[in-house]
């Protein structure tokens, strides 16, 4: 739980300054790529946070990127002299309030159930919040709605919004590390192991689920505020995805469930994948995704990072042999 | 004595869809003694631990830990109180080590400050389990579980300790290692009341039997005495028969 931790500092720093040089290299194509790998991962470690630790996997943390996104992109709708960098720090800030509130008022009910119901209904809330957003008016849902350009004009769009999600994907994994090592996290670790268990022992598991689950979901709606700024236009289709809610749940799957890394590697691979691999075939996308998904269930439970360990548990024994 | 005494159940009862479980149960433990309940199955044991540690609210009664109400408060708050409870059937986090299992207990349990490496220490010392710290703890054996789960029960620096069985299934060798345990555990402070169906490891290590039979206490006292009672003969075996008796006290 708490090995290792000085040269994991350095890796990430090194690959972390690997990343930000990408875009002064890359061409405009792989940079976009990048991009999507980074926003994925950092979604992935928000999910993580209450799907990895806690136990709880949610089928539907689209709803926070869709309601971050709107709620950002209304509030700046009523901003529009402002500079913009401080449109997009409002809209950060709206976008986070509103997924702080809906995850509050939705965790009490939501967290009683357990396993497959808590992802259905997680998925159920983002199909209502999505059906909400496209049919009141208010929200523009199917209407549209444009959000200001924030990249500064000495800058790319796309070399801007790459280093933002890079930036934005290591405060959540800062924030995730932080999780992970704290008596908070020990406390989600064993709501995971056995939630009747960690209460006997005294774990808080009603207060600390709340608050993986608004922690999880105010992270995922600043993703969603800064992936709305990068289209420069959303639809209520174009944030409520539901391949968006099977991805998350994938990228733990594929790097390693309940991981820190897991769920990073399992983003960069998968939309490495289907973005440059399969990108003649992105009709496949779902199909692939759903593929992949049974052949880590049946084959590789523990995840990429899984088989590393194996890998490795299984070297250290073969040369521990022969001594013996 | 109840004044000082570190648990008082009050006329505790509880139904399941009419039937009683737990009928008027009163009784009073002294700190730092070894308490038994004993009785056939269904005699509402567990159901009795489920209601001191908060998992079930009784239809009526009171349930008092060191001097205040904890009737009705939520589990995790009665731990932080000092109340741990050990399972039947062990729960360890299975994937997770011997040492990160305790170190949870100790992490929560009883509110206060503490020193959470020490005390993980301590509690692997004092269960006897110390050598198997890094071990998984879905790899160890029934025997090794009974003892992580004392373990972790202890570590959250718990008062008193509510063990369900702790001796059940245990070979004779595993089961004096774990009287064992539960006799160091009352010299460190901890009060004790167990739920055993083992009679001889009941005999040798309590200080007091409390026999439950059909949700009512039908006898309190030395453990002796209780066994020769012809109540508790008679809700063992259905039969008032006094030769059943020698195999009761062995």
């Amino acid at each position: 739980m708490r090995r290792a931790s000085l040269p994991a500092v350095v890796v990430v720093l090194a690959c972390v300054i690997v990343l930000a040089a990408g875009p002064l290299v890359l061409p405009p194509f792989y940079v976009r790529v990048g991009q999507l790998m980074l926003y994925s991962a950092g979604l992935a470690l928000a999910w993580t946070i209450l799907g990895g630790f806690a136990g709880y996997a949610s089928f539907g943390h689209a709803a926070f990127i869709g309601v971050g996104a709107f709620a950002a992109g209304l509030v700046e709708l009523q901003l529009s002299g402002l500079p913009p960098a401080l449109q997009l720090a409002i809209g950060l800030v709206a976008g986070a309030l509103a997924c702080a509130v809906l995850s509050a008022a939705v965790a009490y009910p939501i967290l009683r159930l357990r396993g497959t119901f808590f992802a259905i209904a997680m998925l159920g809330v983002s199909h209502v919040c999505a059906e909400l957003n496209n049919n009141i008016d208010f929200f523009q849902g199917s209407l549209g709605l444009n959000f200001p350009p924030v990249a500064p004009v000495s800058v790319e769009p796309e070399t801007f919004f790459y280093e933002l999600y890079l930036a934005a994907g290591l405060v959540v994994l800062t924030i995730a590390w932080w999780i992970q090592r704290s008596r908070f996290g020990a406390g989600l670790l064993s709501i995971r192991e056995d939630e009747d268990t960690a209460r006997m022992l005294g774990v808080p598991t009603e207060r600390y689920k709340r608050m993986a689950f608004v922690v999880s979901a105010v992270l995922t709606g600043l993703l969603g505020v800064i992936y709305a700024h990068s289209l420069g236009y959303i639809t209520t289709d174009s944030v409520y995805r539901d391949d968006t809610n099977l991805d998350l749940i994938v990228y733990s799957m594929l790097g390693g469930m309940g991981t820190l890394f897991g769920p990073v590697v399992g983003a960069f691979v998968l939309v490495f994948v289907i973005q440059v691999v399969l990108a003649r075939l992105l009709d496949f996308h779902l199909f692939a995704t759903g593929l992949l998904l049974v052949i880590i269930v049946l084959a590789a439970p523990g995840g990429i990072l899984g088989l590393v360990r194996d890998f490795w548990a299984r070297r250290r024994r073969d040369a521990a042999m022969p001594a013996e | 004595m109840s004044a000082s005494s570190i648990l008082r159940v009050d006329r505790l009862s509880k139904s399941f869809r009419g039937l009683k479980a737990i009928s008027d149960v009163s009784f009073a433990i002294d700190p730092g003694s070894i308490t038994s309940i004993i009785g056939p199955n269904g005699a509402g044991k567990s159901t009795l631990f489920n209601l001191i540690t908060g998992y079930l609210a009784p239809n009526s009664g009171e349930v008092h830990f060191s001097g205040r109400s904890i009737t009705g408060l939520a589990t995790n708050r009665i731990a932080g109180l000092g109340i741990a409870r050990a399972f039947q059937i062990a729960r360890p986090f299975r994937d997770l080590s011997v040492f990160e299992n305790v170190r949870i207990g100790a992490l929560f349990g009883k509110s206060g400050p503490r020193d959470v490496t020490a005390t993980t220490a301590r509690a692997l010392e004092l269960a006897g389990i110390a050598h198997l710290a890094d071990r998984s703890a879905g790899a160890l054996t029934v025997g090794q579980l009974r003892h992580l789960e004392v373990a972790r029960a202890i570590a959250t620096r718990a008062d008193l300790l509510l063990a369900d069985e702790p001796c059940a299934g245990l070979n004779p060798t595993e089961t004096a290692a774990m009287i064992d345990v539960l006799r160091r555990i009352r010299a460190s402070g901890v009060t004790v009341v167990l739920v055993e169906h083992d009679m001889p490891s009941v005999m040798e290590v309590s200080d007091r039997l409390l026999v439950l039979d059909a949700g009512s206490l039908i006898a309190d006292g030395p453990p002796h005495d209780v066994a020769s009672d012809a109540h508790v003969i008679a809700a063992y075996l259905g039969t008032p028969d006094s030769s059943a008796s020698p195999s009761l006290s062995r």
